[in-house]
């Protein structure tokens, strides 16, 4: 077992009391445990009864009041320094898939290769995205280009925007993410321009990059070419410093039609309650806490999303075994999670552990379920779903 | 209606034998809901594994062939202009080889028709292509595409055809010479495959079991809002509020 040392004279740096010249410290709260130490003297000091003449103190609580802290004077907040590249050597292009602006896991892990790719050499990292994209400059942007093209329906125009761009800026790589939207981009640009590009890269350097091959009996590695696209889970994403994520104006390219064959491009609804656990989007799940399971299912349907279930509701039959989520049944790669009365065992929470936000429906304030999620109610499920579908209803009908 | 499907020198992943991948059958079995009557096409050495393909609906295969290593696509195109098809179609990715999935893409912009990938469902009106895309998180998408076309299939489509012998041994392949196009850039480096660790960026290097498995059910960040015993309509407005900040749900109509 390995643990982190403890280094005593960095703790008590980061306690000195400032504006003395004497040095001083703080030595009530030690600022990296989250167990308060006590002070013996300053419990004395509250529980002294004033106005007697002997010194008497009344331990029961009953005098002192409550135990504030000494105040300390606030220090100032440093304001966020964000670094800023003036003038880079060259640029290391990225087109995220950003579905309705916001970045996905693949979409970081793509800045941060490309972070690393342009700090090796000094370069800045730009961005080319269809539509605003939020949270930019945490994620290691230096340069923005938001483009004309419509981020859906048919792709020929986004292609041949891309290839415009490639020609006026010349960066040294343009990164895509190896998911369904960016690996057609990427192979359409590829075939457009008559470039090599190298897919589903699992690890990237400036010098190197490999990738599987042969049903994964064979790994290629070649030095990269401009066209690169990243498989999943391949890189760390960029954390640390924020960047700048500077809006450039767009270069002058002449737009493209669409290809005059393609007639109509259209998004089909999905339906939800028919997809299988380890694709969905949005689960709602039901735990010992939910005994109407006619209202649960009515629920899921009125907020569009999959039904799941613990495994006790599993086990005493009361949703079907392929609803399961958790260690034992299905680990979701859902955006959402909508927990309906379930504590939280450690085996379901490994099969939410991938899920980007969680909301909590639950009596016991103390749950580990509550303790992981974004939004916790504490209250009884079996009442909130009601409410719940009423409060959809109303919506709807205004 | 003329169907080319497009097979590759595929190997069984396990066993390394030539055998056809399953995309390019389910291929097969959607082109036999548009057509009676399906073609293979294949570019290579020896068609040993697009053989295999024809007890699975195929009635013909053109094989062009071609020395190991060549590029393939001149010679497909060739062979498209003769057999002039008005729809051809690819599996996802090549069942050996580089395997890159571009080559449906190269063929469609030497051809100059539309591409549209990963399909699960066809169907074909007055020569009008309806094609449902699989897009992820198990959203589809409907492209309607005046003929000919390019469309590869996505393995969430129709399962394929079961193997019949009788129609293996029937079906009549049509060898020919195809044209040698040798790559100009080298060939890559190649190494066995040795799996990566997935980077997953919470769970820290050379942490202890329990810190790996707080990090892999706990959330990264601070600890999120909690409402203590409020009313049922509260909770409920408070969570329809808290999804459609993240995004999940469509901001309500009425505002």
């Amino acid at each position: 077992m390995s643990r982190t040392r403890r280094d005593p004279r960095e703790e008590r740096e980061a306690r000195r009391l400032d504006g003395n010249a004497r040095p001083r410290w703080r030595l009530d709260t030690p600022p990296s445990s989250s167990r308060l130490r006590r002070d013996p003297r300053r419990e004395a000091e509250a529980a002294r009864v004033p106005g007697a003449a002997r010194l008497r103190l009344d331990r029961s609580g009953r005098v002192a009041g409550t135990l504030a802290p000494p105040p300390i004077a606030a220090e100032p907040i440093a304001a966020p320094t964000i670094r800023i590249i003036e003038a880079p050597a060259f640029l290391i292009a990225v087109v995220p898939d950003a579905p309705g602006g916001r970045l996905t896991p693949l979409d970081r892990q793509l800045l941060g290769a490309a972070r690393l790719l342009s700090d090796a050499g000094g370069g800045a990292v730009l961005v080319l995205s269809f539509g605003a994209v939020d949270g930019l400059g945490a994620a290691g942007v230096d340069r923005t280009v938001a483009l004309a093209a419509p981020p859906g329906g048919d792709p020929t125009m986004r292609t041949a925007e891309l290839a415009g761009l490639l020609a006026a800026l010349q960066p040294r790589h343009m990164l895509f993410p190896e998911s369904a939207t960016g690996g057609d981009l990427a192979r359409r640009l590829a075939a457009r321009i008559g470039e090599a590009l190298f897919a589903g890269a699992e690890s990237l350097t400036a010098r190197l990059a490999t990738r599987p091959a042969g049903n994964r009996h064979v790994e290629q590695r070649a030095a990269p070419p401009r066209l690169v696209t990243l498989a999943p889970d391949a890189q760390l994403p960029h954390t640390g410093t924020v960047h700048e994520a500077r809006r450039l104006e767009a270069p002058e390219i002449a737009p493209a039609p669409a290809h005059d064959a393609i007639l109509s491009v259209e998004d089909l609804p999905v339906a939800a309650d028919a997809l299988p656990l380890a694709e969905a989007d949005f689960v709602v799940s039901a735990g010992s806490g939910v005994t109407d399971f006619e209202l649960f299912r009515e629920l899921a349907r009125a907020l569009g999303a999959t039904p799941g279930a613990s495994r006790m509701v599993c086990d005493a039959g009361l949703m079907p075994r392929a609803a399961q989520v958790g260690a034992s049944g299905t680990v979701l790669e859902a955006a959402c999670y909508l927990a309906l009365g379930i504590s939280g065992a450690p085996q379901h929470l490994q099969g939410v552990a991938r899920c980007e936000h969680v909301v909590a429906v639950n009596t016991d304030l103390h749950a580990a379920m509550v303790e992981r999620a974004g939004l916790a109610i504490i209250a009884d499920a079996q009442q909130v779903m009601p409410a719940l579908i009423a409060a959809l209803k109303a919506e709807s009908q205004r | 209606m003329k169907t080319l499907v497009l097979l590759s020198d595929a190997r069984h992943p396990v066993s390394g034998r030539p055998a056809p991948t399953a995309t390019e059958l389910q291929a097969i079995n959607l082109a036999r809901g548009l057509a009676d009557e399906v073609s293979g096409l294949h570019a290579g050495p020896d068609a040993e594994a697009a053989r295999g393909a024809l007890g699975h609906g195929l009635a013909r295969l053109e094989h062009r062939e071609i020395p190991a290593g060549h590029d393939p696509l001149p010679s497909l195109l060739a062979a498209i202009g003769s057999e002039a098809p008005d729809l051809v179609l690819a599996g996802r990715r090549a069942g050996a080889g580089a395997q890159t999935g571009l080559l449906p893409y190269r063929l469609a912009e030497a051809l100059g028709w539309p591409i549209v990938a990963d399909a699960v469902a066809l169907a074909v009106d007055g020569g009008v292509l309806e094609v449902i895309q699989a897009l992820p998180k198990g959203a589809r998408r409907r492209w309607r595409l005046r003929l000919p076309a390019v469309v590869t299939v996505h393995p969430a489509a129709p399962a394929a055809a079961s193997f019949a012998l009788g129609t293996a041994r029937k079906g009549q392949v049509g060898a020919a010479i195809g044209i040698p196009a040798p790559l100009d850039e080298p060939a890559m480096e190649e190494r066995p495959y040795r799996p990566r660790p997935r980077l997953i960026a919470s769970a820290a290097a050379g942490a202890g079991a329990a810190e790996r498995l707080r990090a892999a059910t706990q959330a990264a960040g601070p600890g999120g809002r909690v409402m203590v015993d409020p009313s049922p309509e509260e909770a409920a407005q408070a969570i329809l509020d808290h999804l459609r900040a993240i995004g999940v749900l469509k901001p309500a109509s009425g505002r």
